[in-house]
């Protein structure tokens, strides 16, 4: 960490500052300017928070120099982080292509999107049975009888299971049925739910909140993985801009970005990060251009009719042309379809 | 457009506003809700400002249905425009790479740079003279004597010249000199100059302001097209957001966007919305996979002695990696690289 001192900083108050860093048992490394003097705190700074030495008289700014996330951090822990989830990993040379509609509607809407995403390529299915709704009156979710139909499909189908989780409340239920907890953008800062979380073994998909920046990500991912559970996704789902054109704006920089940064693997999400289907497949090809582990895709058999995201939800037979023209991407990564090595054929796969 | 009335605005207010409409040779068709009216305004209307209404008394909200550009719109003109420049195409099956650094700094460093990327696979070559710098003390370019070196490494490699214009005041001596004009994202809503270059013949490639919107981007490069000048080539070079990690954020979801609302070929510049050169082939390929027409990068022969922009500048031999890499990507969404011609 560098504080820098104001320019009529007194010598009082920079022996202070010296005091403060020492008493935090790190080493200190002073440097007088000209106009400045700079007192760099030198040790394990992450779990210190900047605010203990911007309020000390006399110090104009604070710098952190290594970042204030440790377990999530590439610098700790150089290697991809590879996640096994039920027939597939997650992080390294499979792409996980997770889909399903936006919520748990019926069970013949559940199992009928379930067979139909498998059939098109799909590695695991996705639907929300606690929804976050901007609005309260709208539809909220089915909640534990959505969860025994998800259940339902992933029994048919062998495909793991994506389910949002709201509350703490719902941890204890939730990891009986699910394979893998969805962390929404909304609760991307729920410190008691990623606490709650964290102290679970079950995977995690970690979504960007709305206005989050990627380091504030980071730190929550770190909520997670400092109570022990290793398996967390980050998901890129659209940040909130000024552009009204489409519902979020992509940030196809944080795919790169993060994948410097962390050694955690890396989702996107076009569905929520366009808001419109017409965009889908196009950024879906970027993500992977640019580097992701997999997408997450809303899929739904009736898109005009369905009970929430009906704009943002592709056709199952769209969504089978997705999973071609992005498995072409993969291939030229040097990478391929989870589930479906090499050629993607839905007879080898035995589902029905 | 559709005109909302405020709740319980009186029958002259109404009139009031159907008598605008059909001042505007429009047709107009209310609907009288329980709470509320909505007047319909129809016909070619991009070129009636929607302000008019909203300044009428008992007008709630003004919401255009129509875009309001014209001559940018697909709506318009459906085919996707393709125009030829030396040695290539854009806007069709052929996904052109303009590469070259931020400023000419001299004549040695710009013909180096040329012949670098030529032989990595460029096929235009980026240079600027003039420089809109953030601060007044930072260096402004070289100015004709840069323009000349550029002229120059044409002569050398063939690659057409791609410079940025920045008054109106240039554009005649520029014109002799360089084959594309870049507008800058600071001049994106500079309309002067967007008029000016409006009447040259001179294709232009049209970057996107820091924090324009889609839609302003496309009335922008109305000015030009209703001008005369139907050579615009429309560019992503990232937008102004709260994310700090990067200098900007690649607005991504441009591509498809821009790619379905306009006819203009639509290039990304990734060397800008990143602005960190471990980011710049990432980005490239994804502008690709999206959909883009063609890629715009910063290539220095020494970026860390660069006078400018050599954070995001990518050495010869990555940027002949990126190529590879794009080339992979273009092949995957059935484009293809711009073939590789005998330097002259």
């Amino acid at each position: 960490m560098m504080i820098i001192m104001k320019a009529n900083a007194t010598p009082q108050e920079v022996e202070a500052v010296i005091a403060q860093i020492k008493s935090m048992g790190l080493a200190v490394h002073l440097s007088q300017g000209v106009e400045a003097t700079i007192i760099g705190a030198i040790g394990e700074t992450h779990s210190i928070p900047t605010e203990r030495f911007e309020g000390l008289d006399g110090v104009d700014i604070v710098q952190r120099i290594t970042q204030p996330y440790k377990l999530a951090s590439r610098q700790f822990h150089p290697d991809d982080s590879i996640i096994s989830l039920d027939g597939f990993n997650v992080g390294g040379n499979q792409i996980a292509v997770i889909a399903g509609p936006c919520s748990v509607e019926s069970r013949s809407q559940i199992i009928e999107t379930a067979i139909a995403v498998k059939e098109a390529g799909a590695s695991a299915l996705r639907g929300g049975v606690f929804k976050p709704r901007t609005s309260p009156y709208s539809f909220q979710g089915l909640g534990e009888e959505g969860l025994e139909l998800l259940a339902e499909a992933r029994e048919k189908t062998g495909l793991p299971i994506v389910v949002e989780i709201m509350s703490q409340v719902q941890v204890d239920v939730m990891v009986k049925y699910v394979d893998v907890l969805q962390v929404g953008a909304r609760n991307m800062q729920n410190f008691n739910l990623l606490r709650a979380i964290g102290e679970t073994r079950t995977a995690v998909l970690l979504k960007r909140g709305l206005s989050a920046t990627i380091e504030e990500l980071l730190m929550s991912a770190e909520y997670i993985l400092a109570g022990g559970n290793q398996r967390v996704m980050l998901c890129e789902r659209g940040i909130r801009t000024f552009e009204t054109s489409t519902r979020n704006t992509t940030d196809i920089n944080a795919i790169p970005v993060l994948k410097n940064l962390t050694h955690l693997p890396v989702i996107l999400d076009p569905s929520h990060s366009t808001g419109h289907a017409d965009y889908v497949a196009a950024i879906a090809r970027a993500g992977i251009a640019a580097g992701a582990d997999g997408l997450i895709i809303e899929v739904h058999p009736d898109p005009a009719k369905a009970v929430s995201d009906g704009k943002q939800s592709l056709k199952p037979e769209k969504f089978a042309e997705l999973v071609k023209q992005v498995g072409q991407i993969a291939q030229i990564m040097g990478r391929g379809l989870a589930s479906v090595q090499g050629e993607y054929s839905p007879l080898k796969q035995g589902w029905a | 457009m559709m005109i909302i009335m405020h709740p319980g605005a009186p029958r002259e207010q109404i009139d009031a506003v159907i008598a605008e409409i059909e001042k505007h040779k429009l047709s107009s068709h209310p609907i009288f809700g329980v709470e509320q009216t909505i007047i319909g305004a129809v016909g070619d209307g991009h070129y009636v400002a929607k302000e008019i209404f909203e300044a009428l008394p008992g007008v709630l909200s003004v919401q255009r249905i129509s875009q309001p550009y014209k001559l940018a719109s697909r709506q318009f003109h459906e085919q996707d425009s393709v125009f030829q420049l030396d040695g290539f195409t854009v806007g069709g099956t052929e996904v052109p790479i303009i590469a070259g650094p931020c400023s000419v700094e001299s004549r040695e460093q710009i013909l180096e740079i040329a012949q670098a990327v030529k032989e990595a696979g460029a096929n235009a070559l980026r240079g600027g003279v003039f420089k809109p710098r953030t601060s007044p003390y930072a260096f402004q370019g070289l100015g004709e004597e840069g323009l000349e070196y550029m002229a120059e490494a044409r002569e050398k490699t063939g690659l057409p010249i791609v410079v940025e214009v920045m008054a109106v005041s240039q554009i005649a001596m520029m014109e002799k000199y360089v084959d594309v004009f870049q507008l800058g994202a600071r001049n994106m809503q500079n309309f002067n100059l967007l008029r000016a270059i409006g009447e040259t013949r001179t294709p232009v490639l049209f970057k996107r302001g820091m924090s324009a919107t889609i839609e302003e981007m496309l009335m922008a490069s109305e000015y030009i097209i209703s001008g005369g000048n139907t050579r615009v080539m429309l560019c992503e070079r990232g937008i102004r957001t709260f994310e700090t990690a990067t200098r900007n954020t690649t607005d991504i979801n441009a591509i498809p966007v821009l790619k379905k609302l306009t006819h203009l070929p639509v290039i990304i510049d990734p060397s800008h919305s990143t602005g960190d050169s471990a980011y710049v082939s990432a980005i490239a390929k994804a502008g690709v996979a999206a959909g883009a027409d063609g890629v715009i990068v910063e290539v220095h022969n020494d970026p860390a002695h660069a006078i400018s922009d050599g954070k995001q500048s990518l050495t010869p031999e990555a940027f002949a990696r990126m190529v590879k890499q794009v080339k992979a990507v273009a092949e995957a969404v059935d484009r293809r690289l711009v073939p590789q011609h005998v330097t002259a």
